[in-house]
């Protein structure tokens, strides 16, 4: 049989390393059911039949947010065989907090002190046997970074585990709150197993809502809570809290010598400068200009070049030895077995082109996620929010927002998912919706193509579309605040910040590693699917009445040119109502970066160059700078890649939600773009028409909605944690 | 009693009130803001500080500081 231990313990306890150092390749990560927290579960080293469950990171087990609600319900619902509480050693009273909430679920707890490595270095001393005997479980001292004490930690778990010795809490409330207890539980009867009356009774006394799911018979309680709560002059809730902090402060002596020292710690000290209210923000574009111009426009950049050009090219040389790209080699072999033609070029140029092309922004991406992974762990991350908050809280965002976005400016993939730090369901959604519309490194051969046709290459192109995105999210910010669903005040910003401490390699490659694989795997599933679509739907088609295989130079007579020129009018009032256009933007939903692709192959090139120069003369021949402008606009707006839209739909967790996003994304898009060509012909050429008439009222109406006031609209209470049950 | 936002970075201030809505005064219970603790100003900017509450680190929001009284 085997045996479950979960791990629990405060955010920034070191809960994750220690995961990590237990298990270490074998973990499945996915979801808890129907909510977008991630789950972990791994098998113990060299223990095949324990299965080390990771909780998310809580402060508490009341029902506030949904990390909370996730941890309670599996540790009532499924009782774990034993818990392993991580305590940070650095930070003992609050941490141990949670542990006498653990400690009332009549499950077996070990308590393991981390970090003892810091504090043996402050000075500082644990008394785990005194700690141990006023908290009623066994304590162990470990250093999950280090490796020390971990395995002796899960070993004592597992025996607590076999022996079911439930944790039987010592901390007592004072006299009249626990004769009310001893009254409910009496009130629980039978229904409840004894072990876990005291926690029920503690939940019910709190007025705690959401565990009345959780029995089978609720009993009334109300005479207790009037009686507490008179006597006591204040709330439930905050009395049981209040009594748990100050059973904690009353041991904490005892268990715990603080060696003198400076009042401010290391981390203080960095605080002050690095949260200077001068420094903050030059020491914060200092940071993420570095990320930027080494991720992005030096090593990432030779990295991703070289996998299109060799590996997704011509091939390369190795030690002396040629190696083939990997589309010649996976040509030879097909033209070696004797492929039929037809589905040699599907393999060929539609999967391997398309999928390939996808997968030349992995190197990229991993040089960024290195970063991100290293900023995150060492804690500079949790002050950037902090820094930003300022600023994003004027236009309805939260300071959080500001790392998804920073992060889409690489891939929007990984940029959405990191959405899921927010923990205000309002804020999260919000930076969803807006996350894609800072331009990703997919869109810049687009912007590059734009640029160099029309704009004979001028230096403005370029750093104009991020300031349209940049723009984009502001003013969606302020406009989207005020309609009814993201309606009510912001939730204020509260977060705790880790202290500062040096990653170790293996956490910030496995981090970077996950992220990565997140977006490999959507390029191997989505990508593929859609990229076979529209290989078929692009070489497929009717030519003199009959429908056959097409010739690369054909594609105007394929199914895809047929559908481009059934929805070209629509695009006609944004400047670019030919169907070659259209198609263009289409296959832009695959992956951005096809839109150059593809305007290659319809102006008669089989390749063209990333930034597409070869067609750069016809192009701007067949429209106008303007119209080119307004096309350039709605791709980096729209409804973004099919990669993307998946990573919308998961992370929003709803598919109305997901509809209301790509809506939105794309409404707005056509909105601007319809605006940038209307007013950019007018100026240019003078021409006034109906559409030159719809720009002007839309742009009233877009004014009319930034500045409109905030309505009040009755919300309904704690919406972060509706998704939980 | 004065709001946290009065406070001079370094000097330990007694918690006498938390205020503000419901579900982020119990966020803030549970990260050891209870009456009675003890919360150090480490730095500010425009309202929105980092204190010290029970040997760790919160970021807390100009407005919410706003609601904490001390004293």
């Amino acid at each position: 049989m085997s045996i479950k231990i979960a791990l629990a313990g405060n955010p920034n306890c070191g809960k994750t390393t220690l995961f990590n150092a237990l298990t270490g390749s074998n973990q499945f990560v996915g979801n808890w059911p129907g909510v977008t927290v991630e789950k972990k579960e791994g098998r113990l080293k060299g223990h095949k039949d324990v299965i080390i469950m990771d909780l998310p990171g809580i402060y508490s087990l009341s029902p506030y947010t949904l990390e909370e609600v996730v941890a309670r319900n599996y540790l009532i619902g499924e009782r774990p065989d034993a818990i392993l509480n991580i305590v940070d050693g650095t930070n003992i009273e609050r941490n141990l907090y949670l542990s006498t909430q653990l400690m009332e679920l009549g499950i077996p707890v070990i308590m393991a002190i981390n970090m003892m490595d810091i504090v043996a270095k402050n000075g500082d001393k644990i008394h785990i046997e005194k700690l141990s005997q006023k908290l009623g479980c066994e304590v162990v001292e470990i250093s999950a970074l280090k490796g020390t004490g971990i395995q002796q930690a899960a070993e004592k778990a597992i025996a607590v585990a076999n022996k079911k010795k439930n944790a039987i809490p010592v901390h007592k409330f004072q006299a009249e709150l626990e004769s009310v207890l001893d009254s409910i539980e009496d009130k629980l009867g039978n229904d409840v197993p004894e072990e876990q009356k005291r926690f029920f009774a503690i939940k019910l006394l709190e007025k705690d809502e959401k565990i009345e799911s959780q029995l089978k018979r609720v009993p009334d309680v109300s005479e207790e809570i009037t009686l507490v709560e008179r006597e006591m002059d204040d709330d439930t809730e905050s009395i049981i809290t209040n009594e748990r902090y100050t059973y904690i402060s009353s041991i904490i002596g005892e268990c715990y010598t603080r060696s003198k020292r400076d009042k401010l710690t290391v981390s203080d000290k960095i605080d002050q400068i690095v949260t200077n209210r001068f420094l903050a923000i030059p020491i914060f574009a200092a940071v993420m200009f570095l990320v930027y111009y080494v991720s992005v426009t030096t090593v990432g950049t030779w990295a991703t070049d070289w996998t299109n050009d060799n590996l997704f090219g011509d091939g390369f040389t190795f030690f002396g030895i040629d190696i083939p790209g990997i589309p010649v080699m996976i040509e030879n072999l097909l033209v070696a077995i004797g492929c039929a033609d037809w589905l040699q070029g599907l393999i060929v140029n539609g999967i391997v082109a398309g999928v390939g092309a996808v997968l030349g922004f992995v190197p990229q991406m991993l040089v960024l996620f290195v970063f991100l992974a290293f900023l995150e762990s060492c804690g500079y991350m949790a002050r950037v929010a902090f820094i930003m908050d300022r600023i994003f809280r004027k236009f309805g965002l939260s300071g959080k927002s500001f790392i998804p976005m920073l992060i889409g400016t690489g891939c929007g993939v990984p940029g959405i998912m990191a959405s899921r730090t927010i923990e205000n369901d309002r804020d999260r959604k919000m930076t969803i919706m807006t996350t894609t519309f800072i331009p990703c490194s997919a869109k810049l051969p687009i912007i590059a193509l734009i640029s160099g046709a029309l704009f004979g290459g001028a230096a403005w192109v370029a750093p104009s579309a991020y300031f349209v995105g940049i723009a984009a999210i502001i003013c969606s910010g302020i406009i989207l605040k005020k309609t009814k669903i993201f309606s009510g005040d912001p939730a204020p910003f509260v977060m705790e910040l880790p202290a500062y401490h040096m990653p170790t390699l293996e956490n910030i490659l496995r981090s970077m590693w996950e992220r990565g694989w997140s977006f490999i795997k959507k390029a191997g599933t989505i990508i593929l699917l859609a990229t076979i679509v529209v290989w078929f739907a692009s070489y497929f088609g009717w030519v003199d009445g009959q429908f056959r295989l097409l010739d690369t130079l054909e594609l105007d007579h394929s199914v895809l040119a047929a559908l481009g020129s059934s929805v070209s009018w629509l695009f006609a009032p944004l400047g670019w109502g030919n169907w070659k256009s259209a198609v263009a933007a289409i296959t832009g939903l695959i992956a951005k970066e096809n839109v150059v692709g593809t305007f290659g192959i319809l102006y008669g090139f089989a390749e063209v160059a990333e930034d597409g120069t070869e067609i750069w003369g016809t192009l701007a021949g067949s429209m106008t700078a303007v119209a080119a402008y307004s096309f350039l606009v709605f791709n980096l707006l729209c409804a973004p890649c099919f990669a993307a839209m998946g990573a919308i739909k998961r992370e929003m967790n709803n598919t109305r939600w997901f509809w209301y996003a790509v809506g939105y994304q794309t409404i707005l898009a056509y909105v601007v773009a319809l605006c940038v060509y209307q007013i950019g012909t007018l100026i240019t050429t003078g021409t006034f028409g109906f559409f030159t008439f719809v720009a002007f009222a839309l742009i009233i109406g877009f004014i009319g909605l930034l500045i409109r006031p905030m309505k009040e609209y009755k919300t309904t209470k704690s919406k972060s944690v509706a998704g939980a049950k | 009693m004065m709001p946290l936002t009065m406070m001079k970075a370094g000097e330990p201030n007694v918690i006498r009130k938390v205020g503000g809505k419901e579900e982020t005064r119990r966020f803030l219970e549970n990260l050891g803001f209870v009456t009675g603790g003890i919360v150090t100003v480490v730095s500010e900017i425009g309202g929105n500080m980092i204190v010290n509450v029970k040997d760790s680190r919160v970021a807390i929001g100009k407005d919410m500081a706003n609601k904490i009284l001390v004293g």
